[in-house]
């Protein structure tokens, strides 16, 4: 839920923004800094090269924001344009955005490793540093539909629409991407245990 | 329905079909099977907990810089030709009062104490009682010289002699004493900073203050962790990219206030 005193000052910033005032625009960028910044991260899992993204969502953001009308909300369009951003970057690095050659993996597939048979489950809780580095070795495929529809929030239609791919693609991608978390989740529990 | 068909059915289920789209066995086998059982309730753990990764990282504070200087570059930003305020932390003509000389040093200090924090496994706790309580607060009150330049502040550990990594390993217990507490007091060099940025450009102090909080809650947090896993070489890097955000912000706030 928006903070009505945050949307006011965001609405006001965004005019001042369009007129050229500095402040303005340090305003809308610590506003949304953090999500932009995440998001970028979690994409390519480079702390660098999430910086350059960033840093070229908001500019893009700023020279476009005299466009902006308000139809939709601000963040949304952000987020949209950071998505863009970081999603042409993978495909000029020629990362697949989609993975192809597991989407057409058959459905049913080879029975999955379980580590420590005697506790299968997570338990409770789950380290976020663990889930980052696990979302780090997920595929770039696996990785962006995750990143989009659970970390993110975005639906498997807006997916569909932002990576270029099917519904059904962006849904079977994004639960096989859970079960290869789970794994490498058990693998870093069992690595760590045996560690001691 | 067998665990293939429940398997089958699981990501319609996740991502939250309506109660009642689903056959009543389903229910029924994950609840009397505990290998879908635990699937279930993973599969459901890791969707939950990917949310709490939104917008958790802070980029560092040289983000911003460089995308001003790019507007300034670009002629997007318009300088107005008598502000009616100074919202933000820009030079004044007015005669300084006093000096803001002492937060290079406590960047560095800063800098010095993460990269000790990072390449030495937490001190004992012995250690921690017998060292003497330095605060960080307290910079040689040496005068502003180009070597304490913010550009020059080091992005790397310094080389220490053994006497100043005594002093560093004291200091360091006391960061990370102060960093594992539940939001504790701002540290008396945070609140001087802070009270810096009040004085000389009061609207801004929010948006340093909550740099600062994010700063220090992400010290804390690695730290905790690093204590639970100190042979983890990835999380000491977290830990000191960490303090290097501090130590940038604190930088970028003498930049601006010189």
């Amino acid at each position: 839920m928006t903070d009505p005193k945050q949307s006011t000052t965001e609405a006001e910033a965004i005019e001042q923004a369009k007129q050229g005032h500095e402040a303005a625009f340090e305003v809308l960028y610590h506003l949304h800094k953090r999500r932009v910044y995440s998001l970028c991260l979690r994409m390519v899992s480079n702390p660098a090269q999430a910086e350059d993204l960033a840093q070229e969502a908001f500019l893009q953001l700023f020279r476009k924001i005299g466009t902006f009308r308000g139809e939709s909300a601000f963040s949304t369009w952000l987020h949209r344009m950071t998505v863009n951003v970081v999603l042409m970057q993978l495909r000029k690095k020629g990362l697949p955005v989609v993975s192809l050659e597991e989407t057409l993996e058959a459905e049913d597939e080879a029975p999955r490793k379980e580590f420590g048979t005697k506790d299968q489950r997570l338990t409770g809780s789950v380290d976020r540093l663990q889930l980052q580095r696990a979302i780090d070795r997920l595929p770039p495929g696996y990785r962006t539909v995750f990143v989009l529809h659970d970390v993110e929030g975005f639906e498997h239609n807006e997916i569909a629409q932002i990576v270029g791919c099917s519904i059904g693609n962006s849904k079977s991608q994004l639960h096989k991407a859970r079960l290869k978390l789970r794994d490498y989740l058990k693998f870093m529990r069992a690595e760590k245990a045996k560690t001691g | 329905m067998t665990c293939s068909d429940v398997r089958r059915v699981l990501p319609e289920f996740l991502d939250g079909a309506s109660e009642g789209a689903f056959p009543t066995d389903f229910e029924t086998h994950v609840k009397s099977c505990p290998a879908c059982s635990d699937l279930v309730s993973d599969l459901k753990l890791i969707s939950s907990e990917a949310r709490q990764l939104a917008a958790t990282e802070e980029p560092a504070p040289r983000l911003w810089v460089r995308i001003a200087a790019e507007l300034r570059a670009e002629g997007l930003i318009r300088e107005p030709e008598s502000p009616p305020t100074r919202p933000l932390l820009v030079p004044t003509s007015q005669p300084r009062r006093w000096s803001a000389w002492w937060l290079a040093p406590v960047a560095a200090a800063l800098l010095a104490a993460g990269s000790y924090v990072v390449s030495h496994k937490p001190a004992p706790q012995v250690a921690k009682e017998q060292a003497p309580a330095t605060p960080l607060t307290t910079p040689a009150p040496a005068p502003m010289t180009p070597a304490a330049s913010p550009a020059s502040v080091p992005t790397s550990a310094p080389a220490l002699a053994p006497q100043q990594l005594a002093k560093k390993s004291a200091k360091a217990s006391d960061v990370v004493a102060s960093a594992t507490a539940v939001e504790p007091e701002p540290s008396a060099e945070d609140q001087q900073f802070l009270s810096v940025v009040s004085t000389r450009a009061p609207s801004m102090r929010a948006t340093y203050e909550n740099q600062l909080k994010a700063v220090n809650a992400h010290i804390r947090e690695v730290q905790a962790y690093l204590d639970r896993n100190p042979g983890d070489a990835e999380a000491r890097q977290h830990l000191m990219d960490a303090y290097q955000q501090k130590a940038l912000l604190y930088q970028i706030a003498l930049d601006r206030i010189q």
